[in-house]
């Protein structure tokens, strides 16, 4: 249950960090919730949830208010892949994801190294 | 990716499958177990690196993602901007509230109780929809592109630092007057900017191409609006046309250069200013010499600097047409005024429309996004709008130097030592550069690679020309009109003019540069004898109000008869008159004209040159001998109206047929001289040659080329003819019938952006290079970037521009307007009451 707690928590943090325009904040709360959960196998794929839901929701709030289809085809067109919005989408939620992941597997390793090196 | 278990607490699997390894004795063992933690920790080191620096950092075109993306406050903010809803806002600066209304269609009508706040909230609709735009255009002209985009922008901030918009909008700046109404409306303009970029930035609601290039915008200036205005100024007006003629006279000789660019155009051209005129004491132009080998090698060191700039920069060939129709010849009774300037076509557009209400000004029109004014539109009692006057504006020199006299010029008996400007450049993702700039008496030096070539531009002059623009929108008369534009000084402009009183005129208002003497078609020397001496008097140059033929035109022609006693420059700075010609035909037929007439001219598809030449032709080619497909050609000619259309088949093989006359007549020159200019860049002068020549001097020794032997021009007409249907056959196929204009002429509305998956087109169009509906080239991006009909007696006020309010692509003001504007259809150019009742109207209220 407290894992449960602690990663519903973890994710509202980032969301509201992203909110507030701190794109980083999955990786920073992926990187804390890794700190403090043992479990790699736990740790990792929780911190990419956490990026992914903290960037899911508000693109998904936006496209509720506004429709994202023109937005998602201008930006594919502006990186040079015509009209291809679902690319745009695909990557915008990839950052989100591998914030996340990339801080909680930072913290997870640098505690696998710590101990062992005592 | 693995997962390394080594970092897991210990569980009863894991420990089972370590033991065997445990087992095992020795240094093996150990490092196994100790290596996989310090390996996991190394690859989560490196992905994590690769994230960061792909979410920090912009690689390759990718943006830097992290900010570029994130949903709230990254590009997808364009979808939230692309929302426009009533509501109301409080703006810094503000001094009475402010309405603005815009329309279904974007068109926004700004209402306010005083001047300041008019132009407060002009600055801020301006940057609510098109602040990328603006910004570009300052950074351009303030050569900052490089600052964003990189090394690959440095050439032109190079270029514009020399050529000094900067330093001319510094210079106006500190020359404007405390209390100035025009220094008012500027310093107003930049705080609604501003307002705008403080609520974007505080809501992350700034265009997604600022969050994808990764900058912010600075603070908006006056002086950054002045180099807006110093932008059109040098796309309309900044010509290297004396080095282009330099190089064709060391290639082709004095006498050929001469003859081939001549001082007063070979063709007829139909000037609005028939005279008399005021007689002038002035020096003769002397006939071209021939320029020296150094000269020749300095000239084409700097074309091909000028070549590498992008597009846009320079003068090109001119292309807008306006004119006016007195009341004795209009349906309605009241006076008529229809205008269309040409630019390239870009999304978004150069324009923006509006309506501006306060107590002094009650204007409706387009005006230029950054600057705080309408360009060209009506008030209450006149409207007008613009073509470019094509005149001189740009004298090169060459500067004496002397090794004794280091950084120093010979000029009017002594030496003088050069001004020196320092600029550095920022560079995005590279090292600062640093540039020197130097100045003569002439202007900045520009080309310093073999002889050292300073340049005159009428652009550098300090002017107050927005302050003439504001004063032009409130003006109720002609008199007060053409006063007000005693102080326009560049570009100089065709401005015609039509009032509530049935009264029309047009004239060339602007700086006509004259010189004591010389040849200013090609770079004079810089000691003094040749210098700019002042400019033909307000009173004497090209101008007429209400003439006995009832209307009034022009496109960019000769505006005067070659009586005329002033300098304005060579033939070939001038458009070869044809859209002018076919104007004045149309508007001098009898009957009376509406303003679905006018609406008609401006998208009047007819060739005037393929009505001179056709004929021409066809009897050359009476006696030839042809085969089928050609015979077939040669029918669809002989049927023709001369109208550009896209289903015209005739229209591809008088164009193809036109193209191949001009190669066949001055390739063979080009290759024997080895002439450094593209032909291609000087192919108005050589058709209004051509033209000359096939109707007036058939045998003229152009058609004798060195290695083509003796002929005439029914010769080399035929020639071009069989080449031509042989071109079209291998491209189109042998049906002559299904060569259709369409299928070989587009047009395409560039993204500003150079983004093609956001640009309009290519797509098929009618008309071309010499029609009304301006269209030239196989894919024109240019053309008739405003159209307006004015007809007083009606009461009707209508316009339209390809493109839409908006740049942001993702709105619905993007493209709208496109559709209407492509079917030749304007839309009613609505006052501020009329938008504010009309259906679907968004309305904004601004509060102090």
């Amino acid at each position: 249950m407290r894992l449960y707690v602690a990663l519903l928590l973890a994710a509202l943090l980032a969301l509201a960090g992203v909110l507030l325009g701190w794109w980083w904040a999955p990786f920073v709360t992926g990187l804390v919730f890794s700190a403090q959960e043992r479990r790699a196998r736990i740790a990792v794929p929780a911190g990419a949830a956490i990026g992914l839901c903290s960037w899911l929701i508000p693109l998904a709030v936006a496209h509720e208010r506004y429709g994202l289809g023109a937005t998602a085809q201008s930006l594919a067109a502006v990186m040079g892949f015509g009209h291809q919005g679902a690319i745009p989408v695909v990557l915008t939620l990839l950052v989100g994801t591998l914030l996340g992941l990339a801080g909680a597997w930072l913290a997870s390793a640098v505690r696998g190294v710590v101990p062992a090196t005592r | 990716m693995t997962l390394e278990p080594a970092v897991e607490a210990p569980a009863p699997k894991q420990e089972a499958r370590a033991r065997p390894s445990a087992a095992r004795p020795g240094r093996v063992a150990w490092r196994r177990r100790r290596g996989r933690p310090l390996l996991n920790l190394a690859s989560a080191l490196i992905v994590t690196a690769a994230v960061l620096y792909a979410a920090f950092l912009p690689a390759g075109p990718l943006p830097a993602l992290g900010p570029a993306f994130n949903p709230t406050t990254g590009a997808w903010t364009m979808a939230a901007d692309a929302q426009v809803t009533d509501r109301m806002l409080r703006l810094a600066g503000l001094q009475q509230p402010v309405r603005v209304v815009l329309e279904s269609n974007g068109t926004a009508h700004v209402a306010a109780q005083t001047d300041h706040d008019l132009f407060l909230a002009t600055g801020y609709v301006h940057a609510r929809f098109r602040l990328f735009q603006m910004d570009l255009m300052r950074r351009q002209g303030e050569g900052r592109l490089a600052e964003v985009f990189g090394k690959k922008a440095v050439d032109t901030d190079r270029f514009e630092l020399q050529l000094g918009l900067l330093r001319t909008a510094q210079l106006e700046w500190s020359q404007q007057p405390a209390g100035d109404p025009s220094r008012e409306a500027l310093v107003a303009y930049a705080q609604g900017v501003n307002d705008r970029i403080a609520e974007a930035e505080s809501t992350h609601q700034l265009d997604a191409m600022f969050t994808l290039v990764g900058y912010q915008p600075k603070q908006w200036t006056p002086i950054d609006t002045l180099v807006i205005k110093g932008d059109m100024t040098q796309t309309l007006s900044f010509d290297d046309t004396p080095i282009v003629v330099a190089l064709i006279n060391g290639s082709l000789g004095a006498d050929l250069a001469s003859a081939w660019f001549p001082v007063l155009p070979p063709n007829h051209q139909s000037p609005y200013d028939p005279g008399p005129y005021p007689k002038a004491a002035t020096a003769p132009i002397e006939t071209m010499r021939a320029i020296t080998d150094a000269e020749a090698q300095s000239a084409e060191a700097f074309y091909q600097s000028l070549e590498s700039l992008p597009s846009g920069l320079l003068k090109t060939e001119g292309a807008s047409n306006n004119w006016a129709v007195a009341p004795s010849k209009s349906v309605s009774g009241g006076a008529l005024l229809a205008g269309d300037p040409h630019l390239d076509l870009t999304l978004p557009s150069i324009w923006f429309q509006l309506t501006q209400d306060s107590p002094d000004f009650h204007v409706a029109g387009v005006s230029i996004p950054g600057t705080p004014g309408v360009l060209i539109g009506h008030n209450q009692h006149i409207a007008w709008s613009l073509t470019d006057a094509m005149n001189q504006q740009t004298f090169f020199y060459l500067e004496k130097q002397d090794a004794a006299h280091p950084n120093q010029y010979f000029w009017n008996g002594a030496w003088q030592a050069y001004k020196k400007v320092e600029y550095d450049i920022p560079v995005a993702g590279g090292a600062t550069q640093h540039m020197t700039v130097k100045l003569s008496v002439h202007g900045p030096v520009i080309a310093d690679r073999g002889l050292t070539t300073s340049v005159w531009w009428g652009g550098n002059l300090p002017s107050q020309d927005l302050g003439v623009l504001l004063r032009v929108s409130q003006a109720t008369d002609w008199k007060e009109f053409r006063d007000a534009l005693r102080d326009w000084h560049s570009p100089t402009h065709n401005f015609v003019y039509s009032d509530d009183r049935g009264n029309i005129g047009l004239i060339s208002a602007g700086y006509f540069p004259q010189i004591a003497k010389g040849q200013p078609s090609l770079p004079m020397q810089g000691t003094g004898e040749s210098d700019v001496t002042g400019t033909i008097p307000f009173d004497a140059i090209p101008q007429s109000y209400d003439p006995p033929s009832g209307f009034l035109w022009s496109a960019n022609q000769w505006q005067v008869t070659p009586d005329y006693p002033y300098y304005l420059g060579t033939a070939n700075f001038y458009d070869p008159g044809y859209r002018a010609n076919e104007i004045h035909r149309v508007l001098s037929a009898p009957g009376k004209l509406s303003a679905a007439d006018m609406m008609a001219l401006q998208t009047d598809t007819r060739d005037f040159l393929a009505s001179e030449i056709v004929p021409v032709l066809l009897l050359a080619l009476s006696t030839e001998q042809l085969s089928p497909t050609e015979s077939a050609a040669r029918d669809l000619l002989a049927g023709w109206d001369y109208r550009m259309e896209t289903n015209s088949a005739a229209a591809s093989v008088w164009w193809t047929f036109w193209q191949s006359y001009l190669a066949e007549t001055f390739d063979p020159w080009w290759k024997s001289r080895s002439v450094k200019v593209k032909r291609a860049d000087v192919n108005a002068m050589l058709g209004q040659d051509l033209e000359s020549w096939t109707l007036t001097d058939p045998v003229n020794q152009a058609f004798s080329a060195p290695g083509v032997g003796s002929r005439s021009a029914a010769e080399a007409q035929r020639a071009a003819f069989h080449k031509a249907v042989s071109t079209l056959k291998k491209s189109l196929g042998s049906n002559a019938r299904s060569w259709t204009w369409g299928r070989i002429h587009t047009r395409e509305l560039t993204n500003l952006a150079l983004v093609s998956d956001l640009s309009y087109g290519p797509r098929a169009e009618r008309g071309d290079g010499n029609t009304p509906l301006a269209a030239g080239g196989t894919n024109s991006t240019a053309g008739p970037s405003w159209r307006m009909v004015v007809d007083w007696g009606a009461g009707s006020f209508q316009g339209i521009y390809p493109g839409g309010q908006s740049e942001n692509p993702a709105s619905a003001w993007y493209t709208n307007l496109v559709d209407t504007w492509w079917e030749g259809r304007l839309a009613p150019m609505l006052s501020a009451d009329q938008a504010a009742s009309a259906k679907a109207a968004t309305r904004w209220s601004l509060e102090p």
